[in-house]
């Protein structure tokens, strides 16, 4: 199935440029790796923030994935028989609901959640830790600890 | 086909070095110079007691295809993602609290990981696959004559497949 690039956001075209650059990257072709980064940042330098953005519309947008996007993926993956797309989304759902919690509990506690203690993102699935020190391995996807990694608090 | 040594699993054995027949294992970089490598060679490979060589092909297979029920999901997911990417960004960009900064940078790291997931599965899994040749080509149709867009090296990307 093809996509239309000028229905796509930019980053969108940017995450899809960022996972070739990945794949690249593996394959040890660094020249093309480096094609699809340089494409990435010119889509990313595409972006211009909303004003007023809130914590509720994002946690209503993963509410809608969780409720139905999620759904209704796994159930065509399920009737196609797709086991690569089933663990896509297996992942991707798992780390969509730690993204939530996160949030919720941020609303709740505020700068009180991250306060004494590091924040860790797996830079394979998205699985998302908040805690003195990752797990060994991840709980999604199974990869070692040395790649999640600590997100830190910068100072403006 | 080249040989590659995985950095974090050598344990500097040298026992590539002594088996490998045009010295390309042996580099300042630690890396295995490609170059030198002689294609499909593998003497190394098997050498290596620490199993930390492997095999870098120059030619992949076709990816899996995904029907388009699962593909149009995913895509919508993806699509889902983004926005949640850009929501994130654009709090972060509104707040100058450190904490909140924080939160939203591991959501915009973590969407994103989680997108490029699902374009790996809806078709985009390796850069050799048809439905990333034809992406890059509608990029460099709607988007080559901006500035910024890295026109050389999308012909190169191009003309290499061809």
């Amino acid at each position: 199935m093809d996509v239309d690039v000028r229905q796509m956001t930019w980053t969108e075209l940017a995450a899809v440029c960022t996972n070739l650059e990945k794949a690249c990257t593996k394959q040890l072709r660094g020249e093309e790796a480096a094609t699809f980064a340089q494409l990435a940042s010119f889509y990313e330098s595409r972006r211009e923030p909303h004003s007023d953005a809130k914590i509720e519309e994002l946690v209503a947008l993963i509410d809608a994935d969780l409720a139905g996007g999620y759904r209704s993926a796994n159930e065509a993956a399920q009737a196609a028989e797709d086991r690569g797309s089933k663990r896509a989304l297996l992942w991707g759902e798992k780390a969509t609901k730690l993204l939530k919690s996160l949030l919720v509990r941020y609303e709740k506690q505020g700068a009180k959640l991250t306060e004494d203690t590091g924040v860790f993102v797996c830079e394979i699935c998205g699985f998302v830790y908040v805690g003195d020190a990752p797990p060994e391995v991840c709980p999604i996807c199974k990869v070692p600890s040395f790649k999640i990694h600590p997100v830190r608090k910068e100072a403006i | 086909m080249h040989a590659a040594r995985n950095l974090r699993l050598c344990t500097k054995d040298c026992v590539c070095l002594f088996i490998c027949p045009t010295g390309a294992t042996n580099t300042e970089t630690g890396q295995i110079d490609f170059d030198k490598c002689l294609d499909g060679c593998r003497l190394c490979v098997d050498a290596c007691p620490s199993g930390a060589i492997y095999l870098v092909s120059s030619t992949y297979p076709k990816p899996q295809t995904t029907e388009d029920a699962v593909a149009e999901r995913l895509f919508a997911l993806a699509n889902s993602k983004a926005a949640q990417e850009d929501l994130a960004r654009s709090i972060a960009h509104g707040s100058d609290d450190p904490a909140l900064r924080q939160i939203c940078k591991v959501v915009e790291m973590s969407s994103r990981i989680i997108a490029e997931d699902l374009w790996r599965e809806s078709g985009y899994i390796i850069a050799q696959s048809d439905a990333a040749e034809q992406l890059v080509e509608a990029m460099l149709a709607e988007y080559g004559a901006e500035e910024g867009f890295p026109v050389e090296a999308v012909q190169a990307f191009l003309n290499g497949r061809r």
